[in-house]
Formats: C-alpha cells, sequence, structure tokens
C-alpha cells in the first residue's frame, strides 16, 4: 500500500497501524498510552496525527490507500499540547531526578503552563512493596493493562468514571489488601511514576550512617547487567566491577554475590528433585525462587503447595549465610550486621517482611533504588574502576549468575542433577531449547536412562498456560516477572522489548566467561 | 401513527417466503436507514455482517435511548414490541445469527418483565430457534453507543472502543454484529410488509418550554413553525435544540427539518429530539445543564472527554457566576473544539458542541452575566 507521511510517499504493510509505520520509518510520534506489548487502547491522544486533514490516534488507527498523513504542524501539536495541559494539573512536573516517560514528552512537545486547577485528591495507597499515588495518574491503563494482559492477576482496575475515574484496586482498597502478587510489572509500564516500589533507601542510608552496624549488601545476578542502563550506559553492559566499586562508595562494609545463594539453591533444588524421582515425590517439582511466583501460587493455585520446592529464595539463603557463618567467621554479633539485598524485584520487599519466614535480609532495594542512592552520594558511576566482590561469600559459578534470565534456575540445576545422578558432567553446558526470551520453552535430557522432561515458562499468562500442561514434565521453573529476574519489577524501565535480550545475553556472557560453571563446583559449598 | 401499526408475523412470514437477498433489496428500495442519528443505510449494515466469513453472527437491539429529550423508544416499547421484536428475528435470520440481545436502558427497568414475556410470545409463534437476551444496562448513557454497548454485553466496563474495527466486521467476541436501534427494527418490520411504508416518516420527540411535549410523527421536511404550532409554546421561543448533542441555535420559524438544514448549522440532527427554549432561559443555563450531564456521563476512557469536560463545566460556572473574562470565554471555546476534534467516541465528540454554537448564536447571554455582575459590584462598592 502507498500513503504519504510528511509529504514522502511511503510504501507501507497495511497491516500495521500508523504509529508502527512512522517508528520504522524513523518518524518519532510521542505517547503515553501505547506500549508494544499491549493492546492499543488510545486512551491518552497524545499520538495525534493528522490523516487526509483529520486529526486520528495514530496508535489505533490503520492507513488507507493514498492516505496523506501528517504528523507535525501547528493543528496537530497544538492539539497534543492541549491534552497534555488537560493533563498537566495532576501529572508530575519532571525535576532533574525524574526520568519518567512523560517527561520525554515533555521535552518533545513541550511543558504546558496549564490554566487549569488541579482537582484530584486521593489517598495514597502504601503497599507493601508496591506503593500508588493516584494523584499522579494521568489513566493511561498501562498497568491495568499489564495487570490483566502480561501477568493475569487483575489485582487492578479502573474505579468510576469521567472525571473521577482512577486506578484502584476493587473497591478502592489497598494493594495489601488484594489478591497482588507484588511483581512490580504496573511500575516498569507508568510513563508518570505514579507507581513506585515502596522505599527502603533511607533506611539504608540511615544504617550506612551508624558507625555500630555492619552493613553488608547482596547484589542479585540481574543487577550488573542492567544497572548501567540507569547511568546512560548501552543495554547488556555488563558493570559487575564498578557496581562493587560504587557499593563501596556508598559505605557499605562488605559486598557479597547472591550467586552465591543462587549455587546454594542449586545445590538443595537438584538434590531434592533427585530425590524425588527416585523416590517416587510429588512431581513435577516446581521452583521456588521467585516471590512474585509464591504469592501467585498462594493466591490462585494453592493446590500446588506439595509440587513446589523446599528451598528458600537465592537471597534468603545467603542472607542467614551472612547472619550465622559470617557472623561467626568475622566475630561480628549478628545483630549488628544490617543485610541489604540488592534485587531486580519488588516482590522480595514483601518476602523480606514475611512473619513466618523470620527473614535474615533486613533491607531489600531495587536496581532503581541502587541507581537513586550512587546519584545522591554524587558517584560518577560510568569513570569508575573494577572491584572484586568480598570474601568469603563473594565466590561464585557461572550456573549462579544465569539465575538472572529465565531458564537460567533450570539451566543450573540441569547442570548440577545430571552429575550428581550420572557421576559425569553435561556434555554440553548450555541449554539452548531453554534459552531465549519466548515465554514458555520446554526440553528433554537423558538421566541415567530415563527421560526427564522441564518446563520454563516467565510471565503471569504464561505460568497459566503452562500449568494448563503441568503434567507432562518432571521440572518446572517458574518465574512471575517475563523475561525472569531481567526484566523485573525493580530494574530500570525499558520501553524497547530488544533490551531484555541485550540484558539476557550479558548475563550469559557473565557465565561464559568463568572459570567455575556448575554450582557443586563452588569452593564455598565444598 | 405509521411505527405503531403491527406486523403480527406476517412480515416473518413474507421475509422467509421471498428469501434474505430479496429482503435486502426491498430494504434498500424502501431506503430505510438507522434511526439512531447516525442514518446509515440498514440494508448496508445487514450486509457487512452477513458477508464476513465466520459461523457466528450475532444481532443487538439497541434499547439504550439515554439522549436527553428522546423518548421514542419507551412508547415502542411500549406499544409495539411484537413488531420490533419481529424486526429482531427478521434481522438474525437474514445475516445467519443465531443469537440476539436486547440492550435495555437501566431506567426502563419496570418495562422488562412485559417485554420479555412478549418476546416469549412471539419467538413461540414464529417457529425459530433464534435466542433473543434482555441485557439491562446500568444507567450509563455511552452504552447507548454501539461499541460501548458491545463491550457492557460481554461483561466489560461499559467504555467506547475505536474504530474500525466496525461492529458488522467485529463486534460481540469478536464476531459480525448488527446493531440496531429500537425504531429501526421495528421499521424494518414494517417496511417489509406494508407497501405503503414511508420512510420519511420520522418520530419527533418535543420537550422543553412547551404545554404539549410528546412523541409525534411527522414527515421530514417539516417546516419548524408546525412544529410550534403542535408544541404550544408557552411563551415567545428563543432557542431550538436537536438533541444536547446537536447544539443550540435560534429559532427559525421557516425552517424545513431535513438533516441537512440541521447540519448547516453546524448541528448533528441525531433522532429528531425538538428541545424548544423560550425567553425567559438564558442559553447559559441551557448549556451548563447538559455540560453537567457530559460531565457525568464520560466514561473516563480518553484524556480529552474525561478531563475536558468537567474543565469545560467549571468555565462554565465562572460564566454564570459572572467571574468569567474574554480570555476564559476563548478557553472555552478552544476546548469545546479541541474535545469535539480528538475525543475517542461520539459522546466526546460532541460534548461541546452546544457551547460552541451557543457562543456563536448566543453571545450575548454569556456576557449578560458579566454585565450583571458588574452592576452588582458597582452598586455594592457605592453602597
Amino acid at each position: 500500500m502507498k500513503i504519504t507521511i510528511d509529504g514522502k510517499e511511503h510504501e507501507v504493510d497495511e497491516k500495521k497501524r500508523i504509529l508502527q509505520i512512522c517508528e520504522d520509518i524513523g518518524i518519532e510520534v510521542p505517547t503515553l498510552c501505547y506500549h508494544k506489548d499491549l493492546f492499543p487502547e488510545s486512551r491518552c491522544r497524545i499520538c495525534l496525527v493528522q490523516k487526509d486533514g483529520k486529526l486520528v490516534t495514530s496508535c489505533s488507527t490503520y492507513p488507507t490507500e493514498g492516505c496523506s498523513i501528517i504528523t507535525k504542524n501547528e493543528k496537530v501539536k497544538k492539539a497534543r499540547e492541549r491534552n497534555l495541559e488537560l493533563m498537566q494539573p495532576s501529572a508530575p512536573v519532571c525535576g532533574p531526578e525524574d526520568d519518567f516517560e512523560i517527561c520525554k514528552i515533555y521535552k518533545e512537545v513541550g511543558l504546558p503552563q496549564t490554566r487549569f486547577e488541579n482537582i484530584k485528591d486521593y489517598p495514597q495507597d502504601l503497599g507493601a512493596s508496591v506503593i500508588r499515588d493516584d494523584n499522579l495518574c494521568i489513566n493511561c491503563g498501562r498497568c491495568v493493562q499489564t495487570c490483566g494482559e502480561i501477568q493475569n492477576v487483575y489485582a487492578i482496575d479502573f474505579m468510576t468514571r469521567a472525571h473521577s475515574e482512577h486506578v484502584s484496586p476493587y473497591n478502592n482498597k489497598n494493594l495489601s489488601e488484594v489478591a497482588c502478587i507484588k511483581c512490580g510489572q504496573c511500575i516498569m509500564n507508568c510513563p508518570v511514576g505514579a507507581i513506585r516500589e515502596s522505599p527502603h533507601i533511607e533506611e539504608v542510608e540511615k544504617a550506612l550512617a551508624d558507625p555500630k552496624k555492619h552493613v553488608v549488601a547482596q547484589t542479585a545476578p540481574s543487577i550488573r547487567a542492567a544497572l548501567g542502563e540507569l547511568f546512560d550506559m548501552e543495554p547488556g553492559t555488563l558493570v559487575t566491577g564498578k557496581m562493587v566499586t560504587s557499593l563501596r562508595k556508598c559505605g557499605f562494609d562488605k559486598v557479597f554475590d547472591v550467586d552465591l545463594g543462587a549455587d546454594l539453591t542449586i545445590m538443595e533444588e537438584a538434590s531434592e528433585f533427585l530425590h524425588r524421582v527416585k523416590t517416587g515425590g510429588t512431581l513435577p517439582m516446581i521452583t521456588t525462587c521467585c516471590p512474585g511466583w509464591i504469592l501467585m501460587m498462594e493466591h490462585f493455585h494453592h493446590d500446588l503447595l506439595p509440587n513446589m520446592s523446599t528451598c528458600k529464595s537465592p537471597h534468603e539463603m545467603l542472607g542467614m549465610l551472612i547472619k550465622t557463618y559470617y557472623s561467626e567467621k568475622s566475630g561480628i554479633p549478628a545483630k549488628d550486621i544490617v543485610v541489604v539485598s540488592i534485587m531486580p524485584c519488588t516482590a522480595k520487599k514483601y518476602e523480606s517482611q514475611r512473619p513466618e519466614l523470620d527473614s535474615a535480609v533486613d533491607y531489600v532495594l531495587t536496581t532503581r533504588e541502587l541507581g537513586r542512592l550512587i546519584k545522591r552520594k554524587k558517584i560518577d558511576f560510568v569513570k569508575l574502576s573494577d572491584d572484586e566482590f568480598d570474601t568469603p561469600l563473594g565466590i561464585s559459578t557461572g550456573a549462579g549468575a544465569v539465575f538472572g534470565a529465565s531458564g537460567g534456575v533450570m539451566e543450573a540445576a540441569l547442570r548440577t542433577a545430571y552429575e550428581f545422578a550420572t557421576g559425569k558432567g553435561v556434555e554440553k553446558l548450555e541449554f539452548d531449547q531453554i534459552r531465549g526470551t519466548k515465554g514458555i520453552k520446554d526440553g528433554k535430557i537423558i538421566i541415567n536412562g530415563k527421560e526427564i522432561r522441564f518446563a520454563v515458562a516467565s510471565g503471569g499468562a504464561n505460568i497459566k498456560k503452562l500449568l494448563a500442561k503441568k503434567d507432562q514434565y518432571h521440572f518446572i521453573e517458574m518465574m512471575a516477572c517475563p523475561g525472569g529476574c531481567i526484566g523485573g519489577g525493580g530494574q530500570p524501565i525499558y520501553t524497547d522489548p530488544e533490551v531484555l535480550q541485550k540484558r539476557a545475553m550479558a548475563i550469559y556472557q557473565e557465565d561464559a566467561g568463568k572459570p567455575l560453571r556448575k554450582s557443586h563446583e563452588n569452593p564455598i559449598i565444598k | 401513527m405509521q411505527i405503531l401499526k403491527k406486523t403480527q408475523l406476517k412480515s416473518w412470514k413474507k421475509a422467509q417466503e421471498i428469501g434474505a437477498e430479496k429482503v435486502l433489496e426491498l430494504l434498500e428500495k424502501k431506503g430505510l436507514v438507522g434511526r439512531g442519528g447516525a442514518a446509515f443505510p440498514t440494508a448496508k449494515k445487514w450486509r457487512i455482517a452477513k458477508s464476513q466469513p465466520v459461523e457466528e453472527r450475532y444481532v443487538v437491539c439497541n434499547a439504550d435511548e439515554g439522549e436527553p429529550g428522546t423518548f421514542k423508544d419507551k412508547l415502542i416499547i411500549k406499544k409495539n414490541a411484537e413488531t420490533m421484536v419481529e424486526g429482531i428475528i427478521i434481522a438474525s435470520w437474514t445475516i445467519g445469527a443465531k443469537q440476539a440481545f436486547i440492550y435495555l436502558r437501566g431506567e426502563y427497568e419496570y418495562l422488562r418483565k412485559k417485554l420479555e414475556r412478549q418476546i416469549k410470545e412471539v419467538l413461540k409463534k414464529a417457529k425459530t430457534d433464534i435466542k433473543i437476551d434482555v441485557v439491562r444496562g446500568a444507567g450509563a448513557y455511552v452504552c447507548g453507543e454501539e461499541t460501548a454497548i458491545l463491550q457492557s454485553i460481554q461483561g466489560f466496563r461499559g467504555q467506547s472502543m475505536y474504530k474500525p474495527p466496525y461492529p458488522p466486521v467485529e463486534g460481540l467476541w469478536g464476531k459480525p454484529t448488527v446493531v440496531n436501534n429500537v425504531e429501526t427494527l421495528t421499521c424494518a418490520s414494517q417496511a417489509i410488509l406494508f407497501d405503503d411504508w414511508d420512510t420519511n416518516l420520522r418520530l419527533f420527540s418535543i420537550s422543553g418550554c412547551v404545554q404539549k411535549p410528546g412523541v409525534y410523527e411527522l414527515p421530514l421536511g417539516i417546516k419548524m413553525s408546525e412544529i410550534i404550532k403542535i408544541a404550544k409554546p408557552k411563551n415567545k421561543l428563543k432557542a431550538m435544540s436537536f438533541g444536547c448533542f446537536g447544539g443550540i441555535m435560534p429559532i427559525n420559524e421557516n425552517m424545513p427539518v431535513t438533516n441537512e438544514t440541521i447540519c448547516q448549522n453546524q448541528c448533528h440532527h441525531g433522532a429528531y429530539s425538538v428541545i424548544l427554549i423560550d425567553e425567559t432561559y438564558n442559553v447559559v443555563d441551557i448549556c451548563l445543564s447538559i455540560a453537567k450531564f457530559y460531565t457525568y456521563e464520560s466514561c473516563g476512557k480518553c484524556t480529552p472527554c474525561r478531563e475536558g469536560t468537567i474543565r469545560m463545566l467549571n468555565l462554565l460556572k465562572q460564566v454564570r457566576d459572572g467571574r468569567a473574562s474574554k480570555k476564559d470565554l476563548e478557553t472555552l471555546n478552544e476546548f469545546a473544539h479541541h474535545v469535539e476534534e480528538t475525543a475517542l467516541c461520539g459522546l466526546g465528540q460532541t460534548s461541546g458542541e452546544h457551547i460552541i454554537t451557543a457562543l456563536i448564536h448566543f453571545r450575548k447571554d454569556f456576557e449578560e452575566y458579566t454585565k450583571e455582575k458588574k452592576a452588582k459590584d458597582k452598586l455594592k462598592n457605592k453602597k
């Protein structure tokens, strides 16, 4: 189909909407409610363009033969400006620290001097790990769609109508009172920062300033593949060394690696799985390192309890080691040690506060919070030199590293389980069938003449799909966030789906570069 | 009244005899168009749905008449529901639908019991396996819009969707769906049976400052003076409005009422509801009550309508209180146009019409309040 865009003729795919077409040929159209992974609802009306003289939303409109599209002129500009002006009274005015999507729109369209007063007055929703402020909300609906379409959780939806329409859990309850899995994917898709992680940063700063406290940081495998993005580095840049240096500069006394916790988890999980296979225990066994998935299981699939592995999540395991083994070894009493987990995850904030877990972790910072902390301390992250994790709890294997990507836990567990059962190493360490960004992946392996079928799912909707056919598998890995921890709700916010792939590549690169690549080879564990 | 003539299943019999294709041709020949306000040719709509290459299809009878000043569908449901149901059966049969819905306005709940009984009777007599269910709306005006109706029937929030895809292509559960208004379906049944059926006879809902409000069947092209004569106004008339989304214009006794003449005056013709306003009213007050309606009934989905309608209402309140400057009036006009141009559905796209037309034709009324306030203030200062 031939159409004209801004005076130039283009041959375009008629099955694509105008916004996609413009993006493909390099014309940027500002939008707030459109997201590649979601069904276009065309709520925000910022992506307006002129099609044959009429204003239409480019996110929802298909081109017609020979139509003429104008993306930039006075009329389009004015219309976008007015819609921004209508949102403005309550939407955030971007300060220097903010990098919400709407800030980019302000730069493109211009921050309007609004003629209207703010009429919103909603109470804040202070959940255990996700907090919401409806007063900042512009009703783009992406969080609602994410929770429903991508995660299949349906914890939030729109309430009432007209100008009092707002996003909220059922009947204006708080997030902590409804079946929310705390995955934080809504945060990832909020263009105005109306939904955020509940901050632990002040408490951590207080602990850091306290000379009596011995503050220990432990970092998750997926942080190092994403932290750089907060400092304008290319997505997928591995910043392990710089991360350790920056944590030391922030004032942490020791920096340990949750990769070791991951190795521990694998040891436990692989042994438990083999035990279940041998003794006829409940199969399929399902992994338990993702607290988002745990919450999902508790809310929606509690009949699966016998299928769950009995392992704690890696950072809880390492946290416990720090407060016992490390405390004993270093002579620092456990009550003086403050364990801060740096996680890609908002659900871990909730996990660390679960009363039944008696958690050893005191505070959980998300990747974004760590970035904020580093910026607050005025550390020039990009120019930092590389440093190593502290001993003894900083040595880890490649198997621990791949935990960060969807399929990683399964891969690491199989490497170990195979060797435990057969006494030989697997022929090929990389399990290609469960790598990549597909939502559901599966494969099989022969262990001692028995075929073991395994499957991996990430993202709530995919989990639901996989559960429907769970009985054909022996071992299943579940991750609540799309792409696994690299796409976690605490990670730097991205809009381009390719970012996920780049982060995964970085993690696999770290694995490939390590001398030790199987969890049971970790000298600490030995 | 032509619309109250009963077809007594003879139309259904005739349709079966002549076949679906002939039914469509007949409707085309008789010139039946949608009576909900958009005047889309009915046969064309049915043809689009019929031609989709899928098995399942649906028919929805839109009985969510919520437009202020319109009450003609209520009359039909009360007095001639059998013919309407017959129209639904014919429509379903013609396009090949097995299931039809009547989306009944929430406020018409009291009509429901009788209607359901009538449906049962007609279906039994018609000897057909087509199912007709009554779905009750919850009172939202926007659910009279065809895409919002479909959302509501499917159990989602009653909010409009953008078009295309149009419902005859992708409607209920992604299947082709014909959405027709009560009057349209009743007319369809009558047009098939009666040779002397006249497409130019329309139902006019007349209300406002008149002594004889009500539903009248009048021919298109009738002069305003005659309508006024029928309605018997109490005082000298000043303005008229064809449904509140039709805008407000000065009374013009010589104007023949046709789609074209109404549209020329920047207004939409709507469903021929005529609201007459006399000189005792200031047009700003009329605008204010229309704006209140829109502000309350906006579904909240798109930014211009959700945020724009409340801002327009607030500005109008300022005008009424005499606090509006010239700049405020400009802002009001600017956003009335803006909301119309950029809103998602018909509700938003017409929610500024009354303000735009009032500002063109009755600017004096807007200034009157400001003058009044100034005069009052002066008096106060003197004291």
